[in-house]
This record gives C-alpha cells, sequence and structure tokens, in this order.
C-alpha cells in the first residue's frame, strides 16, 4: 500500500467498459516526511476522496476488480481510505 | 493505473496469435516533472509498448495498466503486461503551493 | 511490453522439463531516442526470453514480462517472465517511420 495525495483527477469518455460511472484520481506517493516522491499513479476512488486529503492506494488487482464489479476489469488501484488528518 | 502520451506505433509482422483486432502504441509514461509541465519534451522513458483496443492516436494522453492485471480483460490467455485502459480527456492537476 | 533487438542466443541442455525444444534469445531492449526521436537508444540491460514465433538475430522484437507473459501461446506450463511475441515490422515515432531506417539520401 501506498501512502499518497490526492492531486486531482481524470476524466475520460473513451475507456473500458469497467470505468464508467467510476471516479479516477491522480494520486501523489508521499514519503514519511509527506513530501512527493515518485510519479503520480492513478486509483479508482470509492470514497469521496477530496482534493490535498492523505490516502491509502492499494495496488492490489483483485480488490480493485471487486470494487468495480467486473472480474474483467484491468484496473490495479484502488483508494482504500481516507487518512484522519493529523499528520 | 498511470498516464501517458502516445509517441508512435509499432508494426508487426509476426504475433501471437492472441493480438488479433489491437494496435500496439509506443508510450511515454508520465514522471513527476511531466505532471508539472505537459508539454515538457521526450524523457529518458520513453519506448514502452501498450496494447490498444480504443483507438487513441499519437498526441493522445492514454491511462495504462501494467502487470497481470493488463491481461485481464481478454476472453482468452493473452500475453499483454500494458493495456490501454483510457484514453483521457482531461487532466486535473493541481498539486498544494 | 517492450521492444529490443535480438542481440544474441543461448543454449542450455540440462534445463526444466517443460523448457525442453523452446529457443532462448538475448535481447537488448530499445528505447526512443528522447534526445533525437528519430533513433533507437539501447537500453542497459540484457535480458533472456523465450522465442515463440521464430524470431533471428539482429531482428527487432515486441517482448513481453512478469507473469502476462506466460499466457503466450504454448507457455502456460514453462516456468519463464519474458516471452517474445511479436516480430516488429514498422515503428512510427511522432509521425516518422524509425523502423526500418530510413536509406541515407543520395546527394
Amino acid at each position: 500500500m501506498l501512502l499518497a495525495r490526492i492531486d486531482g483527477v481524470i476524466v475520460s469518455t473513451v475507456c473500458h467498459p469497467s470505468m464508467h460511472g467510476c471516479r479516477t484520481v491522480i494520486c501523489q506517493p508521499l514519503n514519511e516526511r509527506g513530501e512527493a516522491d515518485g510519479a503520480p499513479v492513478l486509483a479508482v476512488d470509492s470514497h469521496g476522496a477530496g482534493q490535498h486529503q492523505r490516502v491509502l492506494v492499494s495496488s492490489d488487482g483483485a480488490a480493485t476488480r471487486t470494487l468495480v464489479g467486473d472480474p474483467k476489469s484491468p484496473l490495479r488501484n484502488s483508494v482504500i481510505a481516507i487518512l484522519d488528518d493529523s499528520s | 493505473m498511470r498516464l501517458g502520451h502516445v509517441i508512435g506505433k509499432v508494426t508487426l509482422s509476426r504475433q501471437d496469435p492472441a493480438y488479433l483486432g489491437g494496435r500496439f502504441l509506443l508510450v511515454q509514461p508520465w514522471s513527476a516533472a511531466k505532471y508539472a509541465k505537459p508539454a515538457a519534451p521526450l524523457a529518458s522513458n520513453a519506448g514502452l509498448v501498450v496494447y490498444d483496443s480504443l483507438g487513441a492516436g499519437v498526441g493522445s494522453i492514454v491511462g495504462f495498466t501494467e502487470g497481470s492485471e493488463a491481461s485481464k480483460p481478454f476472453a482468452g490467455l493473452t500475453p499483454v503486461d500494458a493495456y490501454c485502459a483510457a484514453i483521457i480527456d482531461e487532466v486535473f492537476h493541481q498539486p498544494p503551493q | 511490453m517492450l521492444l529490443a533487438r535480438v542481440i544474441g542466443h543461448v543454449v542450455s541442455t540440462k534445463k526444466d522439463e517443460a523448457m525442453q525444444g523452446r529457443k532462448l534469445l538475448l535481447l537488448r531492449p530499445l528505447l526512443v531516442d528522447e534526445a533525437n526521436p528519430t533513433q533507437f537508444r539501447p537500453g542497459a540491460n540484457t535480458i533472456v526470453a523465450v522465442d515463440s514465433l521464430g524470431a533471428g538475430q539482429g531482428e527487432t522484437v515486441l517482448f513481453c514480462q512478469g507473469s502476462s507473459a506466460r499466457q503466450a501461446a504454448g507457455m502456460q506450463t514453462l516456468p519463464v517472465d519474458a516471452v517474445v511475441v511479436g516480430i516488429v515490422d514498422a515503428v512510427d515515432v511522432l509521425n516518422r517511420t524509425i523502423y526500418p531506417e530510413a536509406k541515407p539520401a543520395k546527394k
């Protein structure tokens, strides 16, 4: 799992059917000091994470396929938790 | 999933029989610097080949998945480790100041 | 998946049963040269991949890595993580054909 910050969203019309109606967010991985670390990744968000909130991103593909309800989905990353902002 | 710019295409003369109907795109995955400045020139990691059945072209921004998930959308066994899952219309990226 | 040039092959007699009769190729990945996108830049690493199509020395191929590689035709039981899945005919970058290389124009 990755500690990440929501840095934005993407919009896509032509996409895999499993992404229809799915919010896809840009997650910036963070290091232990809360600084940006590496290139952002995209993740499916079902919790409604807000801009700049800190989240946990899981790369468990099986869980993400269950989340979007499509066993043939190519999606891999999903937001599994929004962190309480205490840092 | 990661974002990338389509910079080219690959044509195969012989291929695995499972690939019928798809195309292969050359993609430059977006680095952290590319997010900050999308018009930046090619970075050193250009050249990933991504399977596409959506119809992305040179200049498109695509969202692609890598690893074993990339072969999940196929009915049969298909050796694909990078799959174009979305053609991106808009990227709203605003890191905190 | 990445493009690569076949730079050689390796031979092994004592190997996993499932690997019998499989050709092993030495591949050097090809990346698009960021300074000059009309040519390739060889990657730093060398990869050994199983051939499923009959690629030969010097050819440019497409290869697949990781668990997806085993999904190639007839590879399900092989203990491998890199398989050649295509032989490249042409590569276009930014609407210019960079492979096969254009012959230098005569002056």
